[in-house]
């Protein structure tokens, strides 16, 4: 019951903001955050009294839908998706704190993020292959429109082309789900069809490929990003958090959740590819990243690149590596959201986000500018941080499995270095070159609240990953037992 | 023999007719009372619905007239989608009929086309059919050419009924060759003659037979009546004839597809998946380049005829049973979603301009619309998205490559749809209003349809768990 509640509370929210037709600006914000925080308290809730407790989904609920073909509501948390849970909550909260850029129409903006985040907490708690991809479109139209409406002036071919790739990706999916749930049995209950549902090798290959395609175009692996850029640069500060910080996951997890332990035998001939991708969107990712002029564009290519540890991790089969990849989904999440609001930050003050006419950050700024190298330096996976453990962890698992892919993926991470040291050097140290920065004052405390419980997150689960690893191994355990892997 | 029985069978389309001609009566001693017709038209209607309804309920069942008239849960449930269909129509139309000074030949018209279409989806007489078929057409040519201020009104009208008659020429044609070889034209001696290797006429007579079928739902290449139509029709007139005899005249190719020519599967099931996959990619390629929303949404039903078309490709193998209960979900996911988006024309006007701007003006009509395009795209958990997962459904448990081709063809359809479909949204969210394009002529009966078919098109999915077991237990097959 709890989890239904957690789910539907912003479906509430939304509908409140709208209702609130004569309300200021003032109540308005804050009302989004009370609303904002509910899910975030439940899940904390959820987290101190069942966190022990997540191996197979509890907290469930099922209710028939379409009995005749097998289809329910079928909500519970288990360790893998209980992580993504926790942070779309965190991040939606952080997204309307961010949210001081946005003016026009507030309460609409609110009312589509929370419709957003419906979507997303039903994601990583769906236990039905069919409610899992009606709560992965609901995030569609609302990310369609965040960007379509508040984005800048490249907002509507960005937002439209965001749309059609991902919608095309969906629908190949889908295809994928309902020949899953016809031919094995008919049934979609994902714990049932657990470890292939008694298909034939050759059919689960069949239907591993638009599943995987599908997931691979949300993800967005490497060949399949092209959509990716432009709604990145495009979205106001705040829809970037949830948009960098969770709509990949989307992809990440249905691998981990459902390509990896329902059709394992249709999986395996595509783990080298798969791992192979990994390397390729950090390798590429961080080329990139490095030519980029823009400030946003390269936090937008570091972030695409460090998803290709995810990706590795999760074609690895192995402990190490799956626990990895469930583990890195929430620190590319805390890292990629930190780095896009200090953008956000920076640009405001500077009235530009060109990187040869930053720098000085520094001296004007130490707060923006320190937490800016933090997150870079979470970014590169220095130790002490939650992204070295995670990518780490990925790598090693990576390696064990395809020596090749983890020891290029290993490289990566020193492409990763290169590109966002000289960014720092040229942002944070230096002269002052833009006027506009001179007399810029430094985060605000609107800003340091939203920024800082992210810097904060990564440093103690950079110490302590005990705290989240525990959450998920004994899930990530179920996984391993279906494809028979350790 | 006719018994009381016969009566009972026939009570949807006798109350229908008989509102039919009572509106008609009433226009010709009062034709100042527009709102008694009106109200009587869509009390009618109702009537009729709430009558299959009951028939549905306890479970009637029997067939008529040795044989060839058939009242079965199949065919039940179709007379309530026409019903259904016919009854938001009248209460859209009431009030722009109204103006024209011919409400009750207007609104007798549509109930009449409702009758056609009632008794079509009972027949198991190919002659039957035909007849039903020119009763629910005949008077939809008038209906389209129905609005005499608006010259494309009698243009599309004449566009009509010339393809219409051409049409109808090749379907007779059809159905005599198979009368001819089958001795018969009842469906279950048909079945007899379409066993082993097809001959010549049968094959003739076959091909015949579903391309005056495809003329009828516009399915390519027999489509190109269906913009010019629609276009010049009044709105209300192109949504029910977009929707309910649509919906009756697929009902009635199923029926004799799979009690007809159950064995000759093969071919049909083949000839339907290249149909859909050409219909499929024409609709949504022209829907592309419209600017005008009554002509996009034209298109946009040529597409959608192609996607019912892949659940017909879907009848073999395994695929028999989920293949028939997905054209009845979507057949009334679609009556839902059609209508509402056609009737939001006669709220907000047919230039794409027009809807500018529109959640900041009306948000109410915005968000139905919205709803309606998003559920054509087939967006979950609105309508659209169960009619087209049952297609697939059934697609897949086909085991034929040809229909899986045409499932494959319909993932893409769908997304090519999204460019057109959410152009609309894209004025309504993103544009800033303009003002006077147009001005809206709908009111606040076709405000309440338009709401009360966007809340239906998002329940949908609480309906959807029940519909299915309806569909499973609609006794076909």
């Amino acid at each position: 019951m709890i989890t239904t509640i957690t789910i539907f509370i912003p479906l509430a929210g939304a509908i409140l903001m709208l209702l609130m037709k004569n309300a200021d600006e003032r109540t308005t914000r804050y009302t989004a955050l009370g609303v904002a925080a509910v899910p975030l308290l439940l899940s904390l809730y959820i987290y101190l009294a069942h966190g022990s407790d997540l191996g197979a989904a509890s907290l469930t609920q099922s209710f028939d839908w379409v009995s005749s073909l097998g289809i329910g509501y079928r909500v519970g948390l288990d360790g893998l998706g209980f992580g993504m849970f926790f942070l779309s909550a965190l991040l939606t909260l952080i997204a309307v704190v961010a949210s001081w850029d946005v003016h026009t129409n507030l309460r609409q903006y609110y009312a589509i993020l929370f419709i957003a985040e419906l979507g997303m907490l039903g994601v990583f708690a769906a236990q039905d292959l069919i409610l899992f991809y009606v709560f992965f479109e609901v995030t569609l139209i609302p990310m369609y429109l965040l960007v379509g409406i508040w984005g800048d002036e490249n907002r509507r071919p960005a937002a439209i082309k965001f749309f059609i790739y991902t919608f095309f990706g969906s629908t190949v999916m889908l295809a994928g789900f309902l020949a899953l749930g016809i031919l094995s049995g008919p049934n979609f209950s994902i714990e049932a069809l657990n470890a292939g549902g008694g298909l034939s090798r050759a059919a689960q290959i069949a239907i591993a490929v638009p599943i995987l395609v599908g997931l691979l175009i949300k993800v967005p692996a490497v060949p399949f990003h092209s959509w990716l850029l432009d709604v990145y640069v495009s979205s106001p500060i705040s829809t970037n958090v949830v948009l960098s910080g969770i709509l990949p996951k989307l992809g990440t997890y249905g691998l981990i959740k459902i390509a990896i332990p329902l059709l394992p035998q249709g999986v395996e001939p595509f783990l080298p590819y798969l791992a192979a991708f990994g390397v390729l969107n950090i390798i590429y990712g961080a080329f990139v990243a490095f030519m980029q002029t823009d400030l946003k564009a390269l936090v937008a290519y570091s972030s695409i690149g460090t998803l290709g540890f995810i990706l590795l991790g999760i074609a690895s089969g192995n402990a190490l590596g799956i626990n990895g990849a469930v583990m890195q989904q929430v620190t590319h999440g805390l890292y990629s959201a930190l780095l896009f609001i200090l953008v956000g930050i920076i640009a405001s003050r500077a009235g530009t986000r060109r990187i040869a006419d930053l720098g000085g950050l520094a001296a004007r700024m130490p707060w923006a500018g320190g937490l800016l190298a933090l997150g870079a330096f979470a970014a590169m996976g220095v130790p002490g941080l939650a992204v070295f453990v995670s990518e780490f962890m990925s790598i090693m698992g990576g390696y064990t499995a395809f020596p090749v892919q983890g020891i290029l993926a290993a490289l990566g991470i020193l492409l990763g270095a290169m590109y966002l040291l000289y960014m720092l050097q040229r942002v944070i140290f230096g002269p002052t070159k833009q006027p506009a920065l001179a007399e810029a004052a430094d985060a605000g405390p609107m800003e340091m609240a939203a920024i800082v419980p992210l810097a904060l997150l990564l440093v103690v689960l950079g110490i302590f990953p005990s705290l989240l690893i525990n959450v998920q191994r004994p899930a990530v355990e179920v996984v391993l037992a279906a494809i028979g892997g350790s | 023999m006719v018994t009381a029985q016969t009566f009972v069978g026939l009570l949807p389309e006798i109350v229908v007719f008989l509102f039919s001609m009572l509106v008609l009566m009433i226009g010709v001693f009062s034709p100042r009372a527009t709102g008694l017709t009106a109200g009587l038209a869509a009390f009618g209607a109702l009537a009729t619905f709430v009558t299959a309804v009951v028939l549905l309920a306890v479970g009637f069942e029997g067939s008529f007239f040795g044989d060839a008239y058939v009242v079965d849960g199949f065919a039940l449930y179709f007379k309530l989608i026409v019903a259904g269909s016919a009854f938001f129509t009248v209460l859209a139309a009431s009030r722009w009929s109204g103006r024209t000074g011919d409400a009750p030949e207007y609104l007798t018209l549509i109930l009449s086309v409702a009758v056609g279409a009632m008794l079509l989806v009972s027949m198991r007489d190919l002659f039957g059919v035909f007849v039903a078929i020119e009763l629910a057409t005949i008077p939809s040519y008038a209906l389209v050419a129905f609005d005499r201020t608006r010259r494309e009104s009698a243009e599309g009208g004449m566009k009509y009924l010339l393809t219409g008659m051409i049409a109808s020429s090749i379907l007779l044609y059809g159905i005599v060759l198979i009368y001819g070889i089958s001795g018969s034209a009842e469906l279950a001696d048909i079945s007899r003659t379409f066993t082993g290797q097809l001959s010549p006429v049968a094959l003739l007579g076959m091909v015949l037979l579903i391309s005056g079928f495809a003329f009828k739902v516009s399915a390519a290449p027999f489509h190109f009546w269906t913009p010019d139509a629609y276009q010049g029709a009044p709105t209300s007139a192109a949504a029910f004839l977009s929707v309910a005899p649509k919906a009756a005249i697929f009902a009635v190719l199923l029926r004799i597809f799979l009690e007809g020519m159950p064995e000759a599967a093969p071919s049909w099931t083949a000839v339907a998946a290249v149909l859909a996959i050409v219909t499929m990619f024409i609709g949504n390629l022209f829907a592309l380049r419209q600017s005008n929303v009554r002509r996009m949404l034209a298109y946009s039903s040529v597409a959608h005829s192609g996607y019912i078309l892949v659940a017909f490709a879907a009848l073999q193998g395994g695929g028999v049973e989920r293949g028939v209960q997905a054209v009845l979900i979507y057949s009334a996911a679609y009556a839902l979603m059609n209508l509402g988006a056609f009737f939001v024309i006669d709220l907000v006007g047919e230039e794409a301009k027009s809807y500018n701007g529109l959640f900041k003006t009306r948000p109410g009509v915005a968000l139905s619309m919205a709803i309606f395009m998003a559920a054509l795209v087939g967006i979950p958990p609105l309508s659209g998205f169960w009619g087209k997962a049952w297609i697939i459904l059934a697609g897949a448990q086909s085991g034929s490559i040809l229909t899986y081709v045409a499932v494959g063809a319909l993932v893409i359809n769908s997304v090519l749809s999204v460019p057109y479909y959410f152009g609309i949204l894209r004025n309504m969210a993103f544009e800033e209003p303009v003002k006077g394009v147009e001005e809206p002529t709908g009111t606040g009966a076709v405000k309440l349809s338009v709401y009360i078919l966007a809340i239906a098109t998002t329940l949908f999915l609480f309906f959807i768990g029940p519909l299915s077991a309806l569909a499973g237990a609609s006794g076909l097959l």
